[in-house]
């Protein structure tokens, strides 16, 4: 039933979720798989794209005509359209529709030719290991995508085209911020398609391979989502400002305290609002090709993270998330950088800490977070932080900080990039260290704070060995995991 | 003697096992020296014209006592930064220390190392020498030698470039 693809992993990692949290949509009512035909995409036959040169969906070239004529009309179309008479503005009057139509039909020509012209300029194609895009008629330019350095494939439905059943499909490759290639628009179910082939070459498959299966994980509801997002202490504390300054300027009728209430007012929906439209119905599911994300209630975002592409993890857990036991999970993608890393970098946006840590294995294969035993900090430093701590196993280094939000952070000796022991001047006057375990640059930074430095060279040795012994355990490069 | 006076508790940073640093060129030092007596001239004038304007001569005096101040800390540190620096090769991993406030030990992977590229200025190919630098996928690595000979330079890029293509594993 797998087809080529191995078993997946063994069962749904952390068993049964924990009482108590069973969401209502767990299990059975998960989202719907690739849908089996895509609908609006019917005059065409389902397209290999491994094979073959292919184009952009058609309505891409109207969409983009559309946009130009919508900027000629704001900019220019619409005041062509007044005439002064006097003192007042008039609409339509004859001979400004007149002038208005000898203008437009010209640019309606243009913008239709633009968008033609930028449908036909962009081909691509999947030439053995590497995926191509050609954009330009006269001019071509040419972008390589070697197919076994894709980090992460998105497949974005922006608000705009969901009514349209358009996508976008985002391609990302380690190597910085110009390292992606962003399609849009395709249909939808052709992105799908391409997302899946694009996975399976990825992979070392035949292109034609169906669709890896996937296996749910977790679903955050609605409701927990919320509760996370506003207790958390800054929000609590914009709250309280919020009402403080509500009641003052209601009882004073102070305008002063009213402009504090709006400004606060604004920054709550900022940063409770817009985390959940963006995480909205997040749902994390498990296959061969690794972790699928998906979430969004505007935009719809279904992320796919092949197998160690992840370099490093943090399992967050801010003060009053503590009692209820919740946690938040964030990683280093290499494929993501900038605005794009801090929009990609969640994997989990709030669960139980048992699904947590779950998924933390997940990502690092035989990594149990809790079962590392951490040494607490040296006392002697000036660190009011009595939570730093640090510890290790054959598979994972851990490191613990945060007085109030908690983060607990994790990397793979396999995925380390360098380890690094630095010592401050006040560090080195009470004989402390710390030690960094490098990672791409991202949400997440392993570090050991205040150790004893002959402990921090010994830490340092030991993290160097059992990364030379983990590099050389997994010799084969990531890629290729189907292989 | 491994270390001048920067040496810290503990040995933490001492060369590893069986082995010692290697140290970059002397001529590190009189490269630092020479930067720092190079940026603190202009300093010295504008900061002593424009104390002129606003004050008496004892402001001048006082002014350019401070860059000459500065100007003898940037000579000692130099000193030290030198003493400080050391790389060595194993096996698996190049190790590179450094830091005069800040202390640094940094183990490179040569599987890891992404690019190394030798860089030198007018006034580092003027005195010979180069900079080393590794690059991983992780910015915060940082590892870099100055102060190297050029030849050296040179044979170390080959050498790590060498090694690193042995073992190159992606990311």
């Amino acid at each position: 039933m797998n087809g080529p693809y191995p078993p997946p992993g063994g069962p749904v990692p952390g068993g049964p979720p924990p009482h108590g949290y069973q969401p209502p949509g767990y299990g059975p009512a998960m989202p719907p798989g690739p849908p089996a035909a895509p609908p609006g995409y019917g005059q065409m036959p389902p397209a290999r794209f491994s094979a073959g040169v292919h184009r952009l969906h058609p309505a891409t070239a109207l969409l983009r005509a559309f946009v130009f004529w919508l900027i000629y009309f704001v900019l220019l179309g619409f005041p062509l359209l007044l005439t002064r008479r006097g003192e007042e503005l008039v609409l339509f009057a004859p001979e400004a529709v007149r002038r208005f139509a000898l203008v437009s039909i010209p640019v309606t020509v243009a913008a239709v030719v633009v968008g033609i012209w930028g449908w036909l300029a962009l081909r691509f194609w999947v030439a053995g290991d590497e995926l191509v895009v050609e954009t330009g008629l006269l001019r071509k330019r040419r972008r390589l995508i070697p197919l076994s350095r894709v980090q992460a494939i998105d497949v974005v439905r922006p608000l705009m085209t969901r009514l349209t059943g358009l996508a976008e499909v985002r391609v990302e490759a380690a190597g910085g911020d110009r390292a992606e290639i962003c399609l849009r628009y395709l249909g939808r179910g052709a992105a799908q398609r391409l997302r899946a082939e694009l996975l399976a070459l990825a992979a070392g498959l035949p292109g034609h391979t169906p669709e890896a299966p996937e296996q749910p994980f977790w679903r955050v509801p609605f409701g927990t989502l919320f509760l996370s997002l506003i207790s958390r202490l800054p929000v609590a504390a914009a709250g309280v400002l919020f009402l403080t300054a509500l009641m003052a300027s209601l009882s004073l009728l102070e305008p002063g305290f009213f402009s504090v209430a709006v400004t606060t007012l604004l920054g709550l929906i900022g940063s409770v609002i817009a985390p959940l439209v963006t995480y909205g119905g997040f749902t994390v599911a498990i296959s061969p090709d690794g972790l699928r994300l998906r979430h969004g209630l505007l935009e719809t975002r279904m992320q796919t993270v092949p197998p160690g592409r992840v370099q490093a993890v943090a399992i967050v857990e801010p003060v009053l998330w503590r009692q209820r036991g919740w946690a938040r999970v964030e990683a280093t993608v290499a494929g993501y950088a900038g605005e794009r890393q801090a929009l990609s970098s969640v994997l989990l946006p709030v669960a139980p800490r048992q699904v947590a840590v779950a998924l933390v294995a997940q990502v690092f294969p035989g990594a149990n977070v809790d079962a590392v035993p951490l040494l607490p900090a040296s006392a002697k430093g000036l660190s009011l932080d009595r939570f730093a701590a640090a510890g290790t196993d054959d598979v994972v280094f851990v490191t613990r900080r945060g007085l109030l939000c908690r983060r607990t952070e994790v990397i793979a000796h396999a995925r380390a990039q360098s380890v690094r022991l630095t010592s401050g001047p006040l560090q080195r006057l009470f004989g402390l260290g710390t030690v960094h375990v490098d990672a791409p640059s991202g949400p997440v930074r392993v570090a050991a704070i205040d150790r004893d430095l002959p402990e921090a060279r010994l830490i340092v040795e030991s993290t160097a060995e059992r990364a030379r012994r983990a590099r050389a355990h997994t010799r084969s490069d990531p890629t290729r995991w189907a292989r | 003697m491994p270390y001048g006076p920067a040496a810290p508790p503990g040995g933490a940073f001492d060369p590893p096992a069986g082995g010692d640093w290697h140290r970059v060129s002397p001529r590190l030092r009189w490269h630092r020296r020479i930067t720092a007596v190079l940026t603190a001239l202009p300093v010295a004038l504008i900061g002593a014209w424009w104390v002129h304007q606003g004050g008496g001569a004892l402001g001048v005096v006082l002014w350019l006592a401070l860059v000459a101040v500065s100007c003898a800390m940037a000579w000692i540190v130099a000193e030290l930064a030198y003493r400080s620096l050391g790389y060595a090769e194993r096996a698996e991993d190049l190790l590179v220390t450094s830091g005069v406030f800040v202390r640094r030990l940094v183990v490179v992977p040569y599987g890891r190392m992404q690019l190394v590229d030798v860089t030198a200025g007018l006034l580092e190919r003027w005195m010979g020498i180069a900079t080393v630098r590794l690059h991983t996928a992780a910015a915060a690595t940082d590892a870099r030698i100055p102060g190297l000979p050029a030849a050296e330079a040179a044979q170390l890029r080959d050498r790590l470039a060498q090694k690193g293509e042995a073992r190159s594993m992606g990311l």
